[in-house]
């Protein structure tokens, strides 16, 4: 039956412009844009599920497409939604894997040299083609050792003690993968006097809605919801930041609108960090910063600019004396989280990226700047460039230290 | 965030008030909910088409000294003529500076066709569709060859042509039609019948099949000297694709609009946009405005739906949200309304009076005309009557005029996006900053 609550397609005037915009179909025939594998085709198969066309597995779920609408229309929910919906369920080993962050984090860290020196090596990748699907041409994620939380135990005191304080949702990357960015978040928000508390979380559920373990992803928001909101009680917190944007996207609005859950609870309270930033720098508290004398080149991610946090970015970085900032026109890098990590989708995910690479080679910047950790994996390995986290060039830039 | 200037509404009001104030150095944002009617329009800007008795008017700036004067509610009384050659001037010099020209017949309006096959007056077009060498050919009553590709469905040869040969302009013309197979129709992985303009333009801007397309046109024309095409020639090598085209069939290569998406209007949005970002301007786009606060005859701020519970600020706002389609103005059983400020708006209470019997009504339909009011500074008025004081109204949303009877959508869009950026650089004392 039709929800009469979720007939958005319903809006869609058959203009064509979402296709547009779409970078997947501009890569490849093999999709037939948004329009077609959202809106027509939705009541095609809640008529009749046989209807249902392979093509859509290209959508990479950028949200390029509901920006460009101008009906309104949840095209890329839409879209995932029907992946997990009329798909029959197919156990991959590989999907299990990718979609499981915390878990095979968790796993890595302990013995991260031994699994950062295997994944390096051709043999093993070649292995990883041939029996897993995961391209060999991609570069691993290299895992930290140990986990940020556990770093984070030391620093729990001293972080109670600032009278402003916010709860830090870290995420899988920096807790298992770049440690570092974490420790800058807190070094930037203790130098403009707040401390960081760490809730108790799991995985936002980004990987695991991209491969369709809906039921997990939902009990990971579940989880979320409400661990955040209770630390943001307990600890009388001001907000709730993230450093990621995906995650940030996650929790604020994959949970309503993909998943169906409420998350009223922590909605208003949650902020992607540059954004607590900005407002606080509005405020008057400004950390005392040193110039950095560097060219940079600022990539905006699709996840980001669907919640309208782009420009509080731009504007903290702006703030930053004697950076060099360029600002790239927004394109999606490709890979969108873990589907670059499959074979089936690499050709694809890099020629989504091309245009992306050329515009960053263009610019011949010192680093590249973005929001996303994978949008990072992505541009690392495709251009010559190092990418930074926004809150890892504050941090560059605070004086005292 | 914090802006000298805040605009609502992306379109091509919205972004050449955002240019002008940038390009004089305000700090200016655009919000933008969905892509603009850019995409949905032909591509030329269109200043007055026709006058009161649905006639042609062929030299329009000389036609709106009169009509100005007879017509004090319309958005071109409030720039005056000298305030709409400017806006449009500025317009093409905006364009130009990101590679993008646009043609007009001197003072007069020149036409384009339609997919229909009509011909509308117009006052500014793109190259492929005006330009001198246009025109003398269409004087010397050169032949004619109107192409389509095979299994592209949004335009329809046939049909044009009949509409053409009705036309006295094109009585002793010879009109001659002809297809064009993709190269690769047969490798394309997708259906081709499920091309639309924009896949054939991504095509095209590979340059791929360039000179096999070139020579099918050239036999397809027989001995025409124009041959035109569905306006999908690329999008960002467009001009080069153009002038290839034309090089390599010695023939003149014309643009026809397609149905949407418009190519042509796309390379105007971005032309615009690319042109307010080098200017320093910031564009979000996928936000909505929630609604806004006005105490005093100010607006303190707005809200949107991503920024949630905290507020934008600026110190003056445009709302540039256009009409009924753009979600500028909402109808319903009751009447209709300004969503976001709830302004008070012109309209007939009897919904009787909306429109006209007729579809094609020459007196067009009153609807269109309906809108914000505002006084001679495009400041709209509250329910209770106060005016807005830090809140200008420009493009479709504005009442008093019927883009599709007088042919002025384009114009008037421009014209007061423009005319609502020089009252606010006069306000804020950075009036005589030029680009």
């Amino acid at each position: 039956m039709i929800k009469l609550e979720n007939i958005s397609f319903d809006h869609c005037i058959k203009c064509t412009v979402c296709t547009i915009y779409c970078p997947v179909a501009r890569a490849t025939h093999h999709f037939p844009g948004p329009k077609q594998s959202g809106p027509d085709t939705e009541r095609l198969r809640i008529k009749n599920p046989n209807l249902l066309d392979e093509s859509l597995k290209y959508c990479t779920n950028c949200k390029r497409c509901e920006i460009a609408c101008p009906s309104n229309v949840k095209i890329a929910d839409i879209i995932q939604s029907s992946k997990w919906k009329y798909f029959k369920k197919r156990f991959r080993l590989r999907d299990y894997f990718l979609a499981r962050t915390d878990l095979m984090g968790s796993a890595a860290t302990l013995v991260s040299p031994i699994v950062n020196f295997f994944t390096g090596l051709y043999p093993v990748k070649l292995a990883l083609d041939i029996f897993f699907k995961i391209p060999s041409k991609r570069t691993f994620p290299k895992y930290a050792q140990g986990t940020f939380r556990r770093w984070y135990k030391k620093q729990h005191t001293a972080q109670t003690a600032y009278k402003r304080r916010v709860v830090y949702f870290h995420g899988c990357y920096v807790n298992y993968n770049n440690h570092q960015l974490g420790k800058d978040v807190i070094r930037v928000l203790n130098a403009m006097n707040i401390g960081v508390i760490l809730p108790k979380e799991k995985c936002c559920g980004v990987p695991l809605i991209a491969n369709g373990y809906i039921t997990k992803a939902r009990k990971n928001a579940r989880y979320n919801i409400a661990s955040l909101r209770g630390e943001l009680e307990m600890e009388s917190g001001e907000k709730i930041v993230t450093a990621s944007s995906s995650c940030a996207f996650a929790l604020k609005y994959e949970y309503p609108n993909l998943i169906e859950l409420d998350n009223s609870a922590i909605f208003n309270d949650l902020e992607y960090i540059t954004r607590y930033i900005y407002t606080r720098f509005e405020q008057g508290d400004i950390p005392a910063m040193k110039p950095i004398p560097m060219r940079v080149a600022y990539h905006s991610p699709c996840h980001l600019e669907r919640m309208g946090g782009v420009p509080y970015t731009i504007e903290v970085l702006k703030k930053i004396p004697g950076l060099d900032l360029h600002i790239l026109h927004s394109e999606c890098c490709g890979i969108a989280g873990t589907y670059g990590f499959k074979k089936e989708y690499y050709n694809v995910s890099q020629k989504i990226g091309d245009e992306l690479f050329g515009r960053i080679e263009r610019v011949q910047p010192d680093y590249v700047i973005s929001d996303c950790e994978t949008c990072k994996w992505q541009i690392e390995m495709s251009t010559p460039y190092k990418v930074l986290h926004p809150v890892t060039v504050l941090a560059m830039s605070l004086a005292q230290h | 965030m914090i802006y000298d200037c805040l605009i609502i509404g992306g379109g091509i009001s919205g972004l050449t008030c955002g240019i002008r104030c940038s390009a004089a150095g305000l700090n200016c944002a655009i919000l933008s909910s969905g892509m603009s009617s850019l995409h949905f329009s032909s591509g030329s800007i269109d200043l007055m088409g026709y006058d009161g008795d649905h006639r042609v008017v062929y030299e329009p700036f000389e036609y709106l000294e009169s009509f100005i004067a007879s017509h004090p509610r319309h958005p071109y009384a409030k720039c005056g003529t000298s305030g709409i050659r400017d806006a449009l001037f500025f317009f093409r010099d905006q364009l130009s500076a990101e590679d993008l020209e646009l043609y007009n017949n001197e003072e007069k309006n020149h036409f384009h066709v339609s997919a229909l096959g009509t011909l509308k007056p117009t006052y500014f077009s793109q190259r492929s569709v005006f330009n001198e060498k246009v025109r003398l050919a269409f004087q010397k009553r050169s032949k004619i060859a109107v192409l389509n590709f095979s299994g592209y469905r949004d335009f329809h040869p046939a049909l044009a042509i009949s509409n053409l040969r009705k036309n006295r302009f094109f009585s002793d013309i010879e009109i001659v039609t002809g297809n064009i197979l993709f190269p690769d129709y047969g490798s394309i992985e997708k259906n081709p019948f499920e091309f639309r303009s924009i896949d054939i333009a991504r095509i095209f801007d590979t340059e791929k099949f360039l000179e096999d397309i070139a020579g099918q046109i050239r036999r397809e024309a027989q001995d025409a000297e124009f041959a035109s095409l569905p306006a999908f020639i690329g999008i960002n090598n467009y001009k080069r694709h153009h002038q290839l085209l034309q090089q390599l069939t010695g023939l003149l290569i014309y643009e026809i609009p397609t149905l949407p998406p418009s190519i042509l209007g796309m390379r105007i949005d971005n032309a615009l946009k690319s042109r307010f970002a080098a200017l320093g301007g910031v564009y979000i786009a996928g936000d909505t405005v929630t609604g806004g606060a006005i105490e005093n005859g100010m607006i303190t701020h707005i809200t949107t739906k991503n920024n949630g519970a905290s507020p934008v600020r600026a110190s003056q706002y445009v709302l540039a949200t256009g009409s009924f389609f753009s979600g500028g103005l909402i109808s319903d059983a009751g009447g209709m309304r300004e969503p976001i400020f709830n302004l008070k708006a012109d309209f007939d209470a009897e919904r009787r009076q909306w429109h006209s019997p007729s579809l094609f009504a020459p007196k067009g339909h009153p609807f269109l005309e309906y809108g914000v009011a505002t006084d001679e500074s495009l400041h709209p008025v509250t329910q209770d009557g106060d005016t807005v004081k830090n809140l200008y109204c420009t493009g479709a949303l504005l009442s008093g005029c019927n883009p599709v009877r007088e042919g002025c959508g384009g114009g008037s869009a421009v014209a007061t996006g423009y005319h609502a950026a020089e009252i606010i650089l006069t306000h804020t004392g950075k009036k005589h900053d030029k680009a």
